[in-house]
């Protein structure tokens, strides 16, 4: 498996990497993950180094990737002295150690794609500098509706949908910490997500908290990920600030607790958004969803059963939406357990199993030869044609 | 009068062969890959076809099944094995990999497994635990999966080769050969919701 971007840093990519190779592991298999990362770092054994990142602009925000003639000539050692049967590529079209072992690969090839963006300027530059390259790849994936959807207008065809998997009794078995958990009258509100970025939407939530605070003046928001949230609170309403408590960075057993005490969890995001794995993990933990209505999180809610949906942006929406559920403890328990119905759909068991599937498929066809045997070139060239005329 | 440097035009012609006479070879194993590609996934799908086919034959013979529902998935199920077997090669320019229009075939056989494996059938089924049904649930829930992996991947390799194959070098060369021009593969080979989980 290749993962483009540095291992040392949390990421979506890097998780999902990460989690498939320790699900295929546990099951026995044989798997060597070929990331950027720092050799001093503590590393998982079964990682390979191809040297450490560099912080590069790259598609409208900066990626830490790796790239030279060093790089390029351990991919190939890699390559070489692992003896795959099969290589498992992801986010094929990103200018590190994917995209290079795309090209010396001589394995049968599988590809998945993470990123959903409107317009890739990579991808569409990519065309003809890739398209041979890009051919090898013998199964693509994707993960998600989105992702695939930025697949077919930029390379064309159908990419098969294999989701993010979350490791769901990690969630449902989480403890509930006592200083999140509500308690009638103070109502506990989670969002998680960088605070400095404006598509996590936090702004949208404590532009929210106000109306909420006319109906249950007790009501906390713990906020968890990392970030400087100066900025975002100076704009905000000082009720709003006084009822936000800031978790900052919290790690994922943490995460785990905070999702499984609150009352609410809130997803605000304002898009760019392919999948919404937090959701996944927030009704894993038993914690009802109030959710923007964006594609990809109504298709995780089951388009809204199980969970809230409201406008995208609309922080009066969401407020009301908060202020219903927080007065409806039966309703509440029913989100709760519905999603706790529907988070196993998205566990790494059901989604693992789907992509070795895709991996057998894919062997199962690379034995197969061509039933002509051609001459070479010449024989092509000059055989083509008569042979045409006896069948 | 320009004086005609009979070095340099040769020179310039070698080079020229040469460069072409590259690209050629470059085209033609190009392409060879993209149709073992299409070939491979052809195979593979056409193996999952069969699995499916034996697991719900199985199934159907079983005897847990009631009556109509058990002789409408054999007769899908028969239907399918019998196209594989007895006329493999109809119409079949690309040696055994060719889908040979078994597209309907394979259609009414996934509309069989849907209508008589509902949600109902399949926990009653289960509730039974007897093991060679639920040998033959899972396998026919695998196949069909996979079958329709193949079927997407197949689709794709062929859409690949259809655009390299309209290339001119590709079609003044001849490069393909008497490779046939692949087709996609088109039919109905959703699972029964029952067994997608």
């Amino acid at each position: 498996m290749v993962c483009p971007y540095s291992f040392d840093v949390p990421g979506g990519v890097q998780f999902h990497v990460r989690d498939l190779a320790e699900v295929f592991l546990a099951q026995g298999h044989e798997v060597s993950v070929l990331a950027p990362a720092d050799e001093d770092g503590d590393l998982p054994p079964y990682l390979v180094s191809c040297g450490r990142a560099v912080p590069v602009r790259y598609n409208g925000s900066v990626a830490r990737l790796t790239f030279g003639p060093v790089t390029s000539a351990r991919v190939g050692r890699w390559l070489e002295s692992g003896g795959f049967d099969l290589v498992h590529l992801h986010e094929p079209v990103t200018p590190s150690v994917s995209l290079m072992a795309l090209w010396a690969a001589e394995e049968p090839v599988v590809a998945t794609f993470h990123t959903s963006t409107t317009r890739s300027r990579a991808m569409h530059a990519a065309q003809p500098l890739l398209r041979t390259s890009l051919e090898k790849i013998r199964a693509r994936i994707a993960v998600s509706e989105a992702a695939a959807g930025t697949v077919r207008s930029h390379l064309g065809g159908d990419t098969y949908i294999i989701p993010n998997g979350v490791h769901v009794r990690r969630f449902a078995q989480a403890a509930v910490r006592q200083e999140w958990e509500g308690v009638p009258g103070a109502p506990t509100l989670a969002f998680l997500g960088r605070v400095d970025e404006p598509r996590k939407g936090l702004h949208v939530a404590l532009d929210a908290l106000p109306g909420v605070l006319d109906q249950h003046p007790g009501v906390r928001l713990l906020v968890a990920g990392p970030g400087d949230a100066g900025e975002i609170l100076a704009h905000a309403d000082p009720r709003a600030v006084a009822a936000t408590t800031l978790l900052g960075a919290v790690s994922d057993v943490d995460k785990a607790s905070l999702l499984a005490s609150v009352d609410l969890y809130l997803a605000p995001h304002l898009g760019g958004e392919s999948f919404g794995i937090v959701l996944v993990e927030a009704m894993a933990a038993g914690a009802p969803v109030v959710a923007s209505d964006l594609e990809a999180f109504s298709r995780v809610l089951d388009g809204g059963r199980a969970g809230v949906v409201v406008r995208t942006g609309d922080a009066t929406a969401l407020g009301g939406a908060v202020v219903e559920l927080l007065a409806d403890p039966a309703r509440r328990d029913l989100l709760c357990l519905r999603g706790r119905e529907r988070a196993p759909e998205f566990d790494w068991g059901p989604v693992s199993r789907q992509v070795m599937a895709v991996y057998e498929t894919v062997l199962a066809g690379v034995g197969v030869h061509h039933p002509e045997s051609r001459g070479g070139l010449w024989g092509r060239l000059v055989g083509g044609s008569s042979t045409n005329g006896q069948r | 009068m320009v004086e005609i440097d009979v070095l340099q035009v040769t020179t310039f012609v070698v080079i020229l062969v040469v460069a072409l006479a590259w690209y050629l070879s470059y085209s033609a194993a190009r392409l060879d890959r993209l149709h073992a590609k299409v070939e491979g996934a052809m195979s593979a799908l056409d193996a999952q076809l069969v699995r499916r086919a034996e697991a719900t034959l199985e199934l159907a013979n079983s005897g847990v099944l009631e009556p109509a529902s058990a002789l409408l998935l054999a007769d899908a199920a028969t239907e399918s094995l019998e196209r594989v077997t007895e006329h493999p090669l109809d119409d079949d320019l690309l040696d055994g990999q060719h889908f040979g229009g078994r597209e309907d075939v394979e259609a009414a056989l996934s509309e069989a497994l849907a209508a008589t494996l509902t949600e109902e059938t399949v926990s009653h089924l289960r509730e039974d635990d007897d093991e060679l049904v639920d040998d033959a649930l899972s396998r026919i829930a695998s196949s069909a999966l996979r079958a329709r992996m193949a079927r997407q991947f197949h689709n794709d390799a062929v859409r690949e080769v259809r655009r390299v194959r309209a290339k001119w070098v590709v079609r003044w060369f001849r490069l393909a050969g008497h490779a046939a021009l692949p087709e996609r593969v088109e039919f109905d080979d959703e699972l029964p919701a029952a067994l997608a989980r």
